[in-house]
């Protein structure tokens, strides 16, 4: 008898401590700030006594299938990514609301259902056209001067022309390959350029047609034609086998004049210590102007429902308010916060372009997440590839488009 | 004494020694058969279950759906090249991992010198995993080559094979005969150094060549290697998955039947993207049942046509 007692005296001393040893499990996607994250994690655990453990799925590994099995393993993560309204769908039923959080009063990029706030800003992200300031001065090219689709006709001509002089491989940095796996940089997020471009926040007829199967005519074919211009300007080689480094490498180096990447590669931007001025242009593929970057934040956390709530929701608070959240967002991960009372400025320039970009109030959503799942890498990014590999011309590009997003809807 | 499957003594149930050592064998066999239950047996159940009805993949309630989910797959395109492409690639693949192994073999039991190290070497690259190979070879490939092909001025290599809709596939097969070659040459190796001696003297004495030994006495005498390992290339190539998602990602594109289709996407990739990235995990289930009937029809076929090869010296 009392050997059984020690037996589960023992039992509930382990559970407990299993339990004891995190607190708050989150399930990320950011590979590349994990070891940050930890730290802040550790952070946080200091100072207020709630472990936190992180895990992270992405990178090489899906996300979507760590995550999975995480929430089948018996112990659900208490914080979560959700990349938008497929993720969000999915795991509904466990999400909690956190309406009336410390943090919503900061920003405008929470994710809601209805009225109801649910989704925590990871941070904002943004991207552009990139370009190397110190070549377009040496052109006479005034970037501000692009927010027309006619203005990048011109630029693009007059850099490819001076190649030799400015030293350039290419005029843009662009991939598109499936070998590679790039075709998020196509299928995603130069579509979305078609859906948001011009709009305004939370406009969604584009993406709406687009579930519908269907596209404006006018402005789809002049996003055709636009996608058709970056990629005659590009390197062939470059868009068909090109890698995120490469791609960047070209860039940095001074071999490209325009780069089509977004904030989210500062970290190895600057490991390559460009020697010049970088800045964001716009996106800007229609006739009329356009004068805007896309940003958004690209996933929110989510707290479960049935989890450790409170533990979570104060460590959520405590990332968005306080300083040492600040100083983890903008100076260890890099990030750009979505959180109006924070006030430090990022160091480096892509993320600092886009604070600026957002700060001007002159943003475009993204909306490409709202296609259904493998929709724009999967279905949309092989067309990219044939259009920038020669085996089809533009106009059989635009067909083949339309015949996809027509698919769309069955 | 009575004999039985149970008698009692003193309440006590006692088994006969038969029923005993059968209990024993059980139980021996239980902690396999339970894992085997557990990781093959049930899944597989539940995955077929699965093909027929809407599952998501999450805990959320599905419903029957009949055969939708198969219709809905000979209607994918993309799965239909898929399925012609790993055709191509388990025919090229089988032939060149099992010339490439038969001829090392060869050379390994011949006299050369040195030739447990080249066996040791062409043992190895079975050693690496499919997608730190893969990676390597990749780098080969779009970095290395087109540089080499470059400096050379040769057209063909100046650009990388891999994005080339028309030389994907033999770099698949290179990357995996160089893996897999060397794992199926040990099976040959074993089968040539089972060969009694006296028969190949026998044959030697009676004039025959070298080639005609080959062809006519070990070839037929190594039969049951050749259905062992055209059984291994061929559920490996059908299967071949690793090599596939690290070299080509599937890429590059290509037309088939008017659709841009994934020009290098074998159909356990193919399963992969439908279940994963489309999230799609119904369909995808579907397709693995479809996969998994086709590759046991034609593993039968194989099988019991090199059976009835097979000769006794």
């Amino acid at each position: 008898m009392k050997k059984l007692v020690a037996i589960i005296l023992t039992l509930a001393l382990m559970l407990m401590s299993v339990s004891a040893l995190a607190d708050i499990v989150i399930c990320q996607n950011k590979v590349e700030i994990t070891t940050q994250m930890e730290a802040f994690a550790k952070l946080y655990e200091e100072k207020t006594g709630v472990p936190v453990k992180v895990i992270t799925g992405g990178g090489s590994s899906d996300y979507n299938t760590v995550l999975k099995a995480e929430m089948q393993s018996g112990r659900e993560p208490d914080i979560w990514v959700i990349e938008g309204p497929s993720g969000y769908e999915l795991w509904k039923d466990k999400i909690a609301d956190q309406t009336g959080a410390d943090w919503v009063q900061y920003t405008a990029a929470a994710y809601m259902d209805g009225d109801k706030v649910v989704g925590f800003p990871v941070a904002v992200e943004g991207y552009g056209m990139a370009y190397n300031k110190d070549i377009l001065d040496k052109a006479g090219i005034d970037p501000a001067s692009l927010t027309t689709y006619d203005a990048y006709a011109a630029a693009f001509e007059k850099l490819d022309s001076m190649k030799a002089e400015l030293g350039l491989d290419m005029v843009v940095s662009m991939v598109a390959g499936t070998v590679q796996n790039m075709t998020w940089v196509t299928g995603l997020h130069n579509f979305n350029v078609y859906l948001t471009v011009g709009n305004q926040r939370n406009d969604t007829t584009y993406i709406d047609q687009v579930l519908a199967g269907q596209v404006d005519e006018e402005r789809f074919h002049q996003y055709c034609q636009y996608v058709a211009l970056i990629f005659k300007y590009s390197d062939p080689d470059m868009l068909l086998n090109g890698t995120q480094d490469s791609q960047l490498a070209a860039f940095a180096n001074g071999k490209a004049a325009f780069y089509h990447q977004g904030n989210w590669m500062d970290p190895s931007l600057v490991a390559l210590n460009p020697s010049f001025e970088i800045a964001y242009a716009p996106h800007a593929f229609l006739h009329e102007e356009t004068d805007g970057i896309l940003v958004n934040p690209p996933s929110w956390y989510v707290v479960n429902e049935n989890g450790n709530k409170d533990e979570a929701l104060a460590y959520l608070n405590f990332l968005a308010t306080s300083e040492e959240g600040a100083n983890y967002m903008v100076n260890e991960a890099a990030m750009v916060p979505a959180f109006t009372n924070v006030t430090l400025s990022p160091s480096t320039p892509l993320s600092k372009s886009v604070m600026d970009w957002n700060a001007a109030g002159k943003t475009y959503d993204w909306q490409q997440y709202k296609l259904p799942d493998g929709f724009g890498m999967g279905t949309l990014g092989p067309i990219y590839e044939l259009l920038a590999s020669g085996a089809v011309d533009v106009d059989t590009f635009e067909v083949m488009m339309k015949e996809a997003i027509a698919g769309i809807a069955k | 004494m009575q004999h039985g499957a149970l008698r009692f003594l003193g309440g006590v149930p006692v088994m006969s020694s038969k029923s005993k050592r059968k209990l024993t064998e059980f139980l021996f066999l239980l902690p396999t058969l339970i894992a085997f239950l557990m990781v093959i047996i049930i899944p597989f159940i539940f995955g077929i279950y699965y093909s027929f009805t809407d599952w998501q993949g999450t805990g959320a309630a599905s419903k029957m759906v009949g055969f939708e989910n198969y219709v809905a797959a000979f209607q994918d395109v993309g799965f239909l090249h898929s399925f012609l492409k790993t055709l191509l690639f388990t025919v090229l693949n089988i032939v060149t991992v099992n010339v490439v192994a038969f001829i090392i073999s060869l050379l390994v039991t011949s006299e050369i010198r040195g030739r447990n190290i080249y066996r040791a070497g062409f043992f190895v690259p079975n050693l690496i995993g499919g997608i730190v190979l893969g990676l390597v070879w990749q780098f080969i490939f779009s970095n290395i080559l087109p540089t080499i092909g470059q400096s050379l001025g040769l057209s063909t290599l100046s650009k990388s094979l891999l994005t080339n809709k028309d030389t994907v596939m033999f770099t698949m097969v290179t990357v995996n005969t160089w893996q897999y070659a060397g794992y199926i040459m040990l099976i040959y190796v074993a089968a040539i150094q089972g060969i009694s001696k006296s028969v190949m003297e026998a044959a030697e004495v009676d004039g025959a060549r070298y080639w005609t030994r080959i062809m006519k006495i070990q070839i037929p005498l190594m039969a049951n290697a050749f259905t062992i390992s055209l059984f291994l290339t061929l559920t490996n190539s059908f299967k071949m998955y690793d090599v596939n998602v690290a070299l080509t990602n599937g890429g590059p594109v290509s037309m088939f039947m008017n659709k841009p289709v994934q020009g290098s996407e074998l159909l356990a990739l193919n399963i992969y993207q439908t279940a994963f990235k489309y999230n799609n995990m119904a369909l995808g289930q579907a397709k693995a049942v479809i996969f998994f009937i086709v590759l046991t029809i034609f593993s039968i076929i194989q099988v019991s046509y090199n059976k009835s090869k097979e000769v006794e010296a």
